[in-house]
């Protein structure tokens, strides 16, 4: 039978439990989702790594011959050693303007290879005696090519034709970038191709070298020992870089993805939870207020105090089951389609959705121990009265001066309404304080959202407009003359300006602190490129010394006036030593930067130039294109606003995360102060309904809750603003990488966003409650006495 | 006659709010197997915590209390439940009834936890209310909720019934049907009620009557010849 009164209980209020509902299913759907999804992630990528034989480190050299690789194989601690080619090569497709490139990668043919192997997914085995290849699927996919078909590629300054014999996939490029300062893969502009070490050989000429090793370690041996045997011995080869596969471009960004998508499955739902078991003890302290009588009569008939709280743990546990399960089915079925997209990001050959209950059961344990200990601290108290005490109506709250009081010029201000609601205030502290907190927690939630929003745009706009205003970006196959290039370059029509920059691949390093990073020599009088600092104001380069973007400074713990030390394979003696100049903002990438001149003569290689910035009149940008497609100086065209545009599609992406986080953020906060407005207004239905018998209109009742949750509003939101900054800073800090980082501007923007947000949920609950206090029966309502 | 319980300097102060009352000072009462016993006092004399103490509701501050040979004043909580489970029946001023039950699940509702229940259907039936099982409580006239409670605290088959006020809320003649009803349970099933009230009219149909004041029992007067619901009046 209490199951029925629950039950019609739970149906009388269905409102504010629906939202409590709502709130505690979206934590679950959240939380299965994403942990089915990183579980399906995880093992895909277990299986893939193992199966395929992930290298344990890599090495990149200018060039190492074979009798070489044989004799470091031959290292205590290395089980396998690989060398291969590794080049991208341009793509030539008639009639496309954006540069399109392949990574070519040697691979072994042999058999008992175990390490690195390519998994052919469909078409024939690779020849070597055939310029055959295999390409990533979706390079092919975007590309709309097929087995059989050729591909035109300049390879060694030569346009050579090459037959796709099979689309193949490898767990070193599961993530395909071209390099660490493209945010996102594109397959249509860039793909993975697969060839026989001699056929490389014959198409790039037999002077082609190794320039890339891969190792696998023997048990018990760590990265470090032979990283420390390793490098000096690949130094004379001209190492460029040598790194464990933790910080393989591919594997890293699939780890981060894995390791924020595990964080974000764990602790996004607590939130939630945390909300709705608020709500839940909020809903289930008034119901036990209002029913004192009714408790007292079942404790009259002879039910122990343990089946009454029975009873009333019964509504969250309800209310508990039903969340976790609507959750947790529903993060169940979302998990297909979010892996399904996650095999669009990453190319594992097993990522498929997997239907596991072990997440729905957790699921459901969460939901239903956050339901109860809600539900247990929300009817403690009510089961320690005895029965006779119970029947009795409950003294009335204290009703006491509070300290707001002495502030009289405040206090006088207030009309009596005003005064009844701040009294109201401090007598329910804990409501209060909850409502305090929810607010407090969806402007923040809202002001995130909208920082996020801003944040993009500034982060892409400033890049593109303010720092980075090209057309187009050559990248240069080799090291050529800058002003011999300017000159030549200033010849094509309708050609406005062009700049040059040396690009210089470095170690920084200041004390034990090191980092590899591409020093950026501009030209002092750069427009095409520029440095702004925290200001936005233009940072002219100086004569001498290091202008380093602050991610960087903060890796390497320089200031201002730090002096750094350099190493480069391009420096003529072992190291030179700089000081910073100053700090820039910067939150893509990580440079450092340095009058060209000065790079010139530290390099002591003569003035060069490794790219060009060209800025030309809009109907000459095609010319050029198609004039340096095929060039062989040129190994990289950057259309600017090809960039752009690729920018944006891929952070809509991260908009519509965004506006997911913003939804939750709109139905969170409407259904906290839904549910408390509803309790407060249940809880002094006699209160307001004497007012109304005075002679107060609705509006003026109204006005004694509302003013109560103004008053609590504005305190919130400004509560609300360093925590938000808090918040912020912390996703700052767990979403950025090496590849970009968040900037933490205030953005007075997302508060006043998310002040008329929250503003907009509480009127909405307001005008619920101004609908029901017009409902009101006044008889009913001063009878009532239960 | 069997005594069923026996009070002796029965006392109880409790706290409400920020003020301290002391309801009930030295009361020594007995009550018999079988007798209507009307408790009559004005409001405040500490009836109803006397019918508290008497019904396990509420513990005793000093005294003791006894129901037959049990100690109510020693009983624990689980104690106390079980002889309101078992013993008691209870009738309220406001019916008490949950308001989103039917009439049937309210009585049901008891029947569920008592030891050896009657058929909460037949209760209803004999109570005149075959018609309305089905109903809520805001669907009942004021006689019919507290004929359902009056259901409730029967089919139960309690040792004995406690009601307090049972026709406070109640017109005149719907209040009679009550007081017969009542006056039904003690007679055909022999079974003892305690009426507590304000109403001096009802007194005349008690086999005795308790007169409270101040929180102690003031005088007790036997009733030689009770008078049938019907004849009082008020």
């Amino acid at each position: 039978m209490l199951w029925r009164k629950m039950v019609r209980d739970v149906l009388e209020s269905k409102a504010a439990y629906l939202a409590c509902l709502v709130v505690i299913s979206i934590g679950l759907m959240v939380y299965t989702s994403l942990n089915l999804t990183a579980d399906n992630l995880w093992q895909a990528k277990e299986n893939f790594y193992r199966e395929y034989g992930f290298p344990d480190g890599f090495a990149t050299v200018k060039g190492i011959p074979e009798a070489e690789i044989r004799r470091l194989a031959a290292l205590p601690g290395i089980d396998q050693l690989e060398g291969r080619i590794v080049q991208d090569v341009r793509v030539i497709f008639p009639g496309r303007e954006e540069s399109t490139f392949l990574r070519l990668v040697t691979v072994g043919t042999g058999q008992g290879k175990t390490m690195s192997k390519v998994k052919l997914l469909a078409g024939l085995p690779l020849d070597p005696h055939q310029p055959g290849i295999w390409v990533d699927p979706q390079f092919l996919a975007a590309n709309e090519l097929k087995i059989g078909e050729e591909i035109p590629v300049i390879v060694g300054g030569r346009k050579v034709f090459l037959e796709i014999r099979g689309q193949a996939q490898s767990p070193e490029f599961v993530y395909p970038m071209r390099n660490a300062q493209d945010l996102f893969p594109d397959p249509r502009s860039f793909g993975i191709a697969y060839l026989p070490l001699p056929v490389m050989r014959s198409l790039a000429g037999e002077g082609a070298q190794i320039n890339q090793l891969i190792f696998q370690l023997k048990p018990g041996f760590s990265y470090q020992d032979v990283e420390s045997w390793l490098e000096p011995r690949l130094e004379r080869f001209g190492l460029l870089a040598l790194y464990p596969a933790k910080d393989q471009v591919s594997n890293f960004i699939l780890n981060q993805e894995l390791s924020s998508t595990e964080a974000t499955a764990n602790t996004m739902p607590l939130l939630f939870l945390a909300v709705g078991a608020v709500i839940l003890y909020i809903l289930l302290k008034r119901i036990i207020e209002q029913q004192r009588g009714q408790i007292g009569t079942l404790r009259s008939f002879g039910y122990s105090s343990r089946e009454v709280q029975a009873h009333y743990l019964s509504y969250p546990l309800i209310i508990g089951l039903a969340g976790g399960l609507l959750g947790s089915l529903s993060g169940l079925w979302l998990s297909f389609p979010m892996t399904a997209m996650y095999q669009a990001f990453f190319h594992l050959p097993g990522l498929q959705g997997n239907f596991s209950l072990d997440y729905v059961l957790l699921a459901l344990l969460l939901s239903v121990g956050f339901a109860l200990l809600a539900g247990y601290f929300g009817s403690r108290q009510a089961m320690l009265l005895s029965p006779a005490e119970a029947m009795r109506p409950p003294a009335p709250p204290s009703g006491r001066h509070i300290s707001l009081e002495r502030w009289h010029w405040f206090w006088r201000s207030l009309t009596v309404q005003g005064k009844m609601a701040t009294r109201n205030l401090f007598r329910h502290r804990q409501r209060s304080f909850f409502t305090f907190v929810g607010i407090t927690f969806c402007f923040s939630m809202i002001a995130v959202t909208g920082y996020f929003n801003n944040i993009i745009s500034v982060m892409i706009f400033d890049q593109m407009t303010k720092v980075q205003t090209h057309d187009i970006k050559i990248t240069f196959a080799a090291p050529l003359s800058a002003t011999g290039t300017r000159r030549e370059l200033l010849k094509l029509p309708g050609i406005k300006r062009v700049e040059t920059l040396l690009e210089a691949p470095a170690t920084l390093k200041h004390g034990w602190r090191e980092r590899e990073t591409v020093i950026i020599g501009l030209g002092r009088d750069a427009e095409l490129f520029n440095l702004l600092g925290e200001d936005g104001r233009r940072v002219l380069l100086p004569e001498r010394g290091l202008i380093l973007s602050s991610q960087l400074a903060e890796a390497l713990g320089a200031k201002e006036g730090t002096i750094i030390t350099l190493e480069s394979a391009l420096l003529r003696g072992d190291s030179i030593s700089l000081p910073v100049y100053t700090i820039i903002p910067q939150y893509m990438g990580i440079n450092a930067y340095m009058d060209k001149e000065a790079l010139s003569r530290v390099l002591g290689q003569g003035e060069l130039a490794t790219s060009a910035l060209l800025v030309a009149e809009e109907k000459a940008l095609p010319l050029i294109t198609e004039k340096y497609r095929e060039a062989s100086q040129v190994a990289t065209m950057e259309n600017r606003s090809q960039l752009l545009e690729n920018f944006n599609e891929m952070m809509a992406t991260y908009g519509f995360t965004i506006w997911i986080l913003a939804v939750f953020a709109f139905i969170t906060g409407f259904a906290v102060i839904y549910s408390f407005s509803i309790v407060a207004l249940a809880e002094r239905k006699r209160e307001l309904a004497s007012l109304r018998v005075l002679g107060m209109t609705p509006g003026e009742v109204l006005q004694i809750l509302t003013f109560e949750q103004w008053l609590l509003a504005l305190a919130a939101m400004l509560a609300g603003i360093p925590l938000t900054l808090q918040l912020i800073s912390l996703m700052a800090q767990a979403m950025g990488s090496d590849l970009f980082t968040l900037p933490l501007i205030f953005e007075p923007n997302s508060f006043v966003i998310a002040a008329v947000g929250t503003a907009c949920f509480i009127l909405l609950a307001q005008w619920t409650l101004l609908r029901q206090i017009r409902r009101f029966s006044l008889v009913e309502a001063l009878k009532e006495r239960d | 006659m069997e005594v069923i319980l026996t009070g002796r300097k029965l006392s109880k102060s409790y706290q409400l709010g920020e003020v301290r009352v002391q309801a009930l000072r030295d009361v020594d009462i007995q009550i018999y197997q079988g007798e209507l016993v009307v408790v009559l006092g004005p409001s405040g004399s500490g009836k109803s915590t006397l019918l508290n103490m008497l019904g396990g509701m509420d513990k005793v501050s000093s005294g003791e209390l006894f129901y037959r040979q049990q100690p109510l004043h020693a009983m624990d909580e689980k104690g106390l439940t079980r002889y309101r489970r078992e013993a008691v029946g209870f009738i309220f001023q406001f019916y008490n009834l949950m308001p989103n039950l039917t009439a049937w699940e309210n009585v049901h509702l008891a029947t569920e936890i008592a030891a050896k229940p009657l058929s909460a259907k037949d209760v209803l039936i004999d109570v005149g209310l075959g018609e309305r099982l089905e109903h809520f409580p805001a669907q009942l006239s004021g006689g019919e909720q507290q004929r359902v409670a009056v259901a409730r605290a029967v089919a139960k088959n309690p040792e004995f019934l406690l009601c307090d006020e049972p026709t406070g809320a109640l017109d005149f003649e719907t209040g009679i049907q009550v007081l017969k009803l009542l006056r039904k349970f003690s007679r055909e099933q022999k079974r003892t009620v305690v009426l507590i009230t304000h109403n001096a009219g009802i007194a005349d149909m008690a086999d005795r009557v308790l007169y409270m004041r101040d929180g102690r029992l003031d005088r007790i007067r036997s009733n030689e010849n009770p008078l049938a619901p019907e004849e009082v009046s008020w």
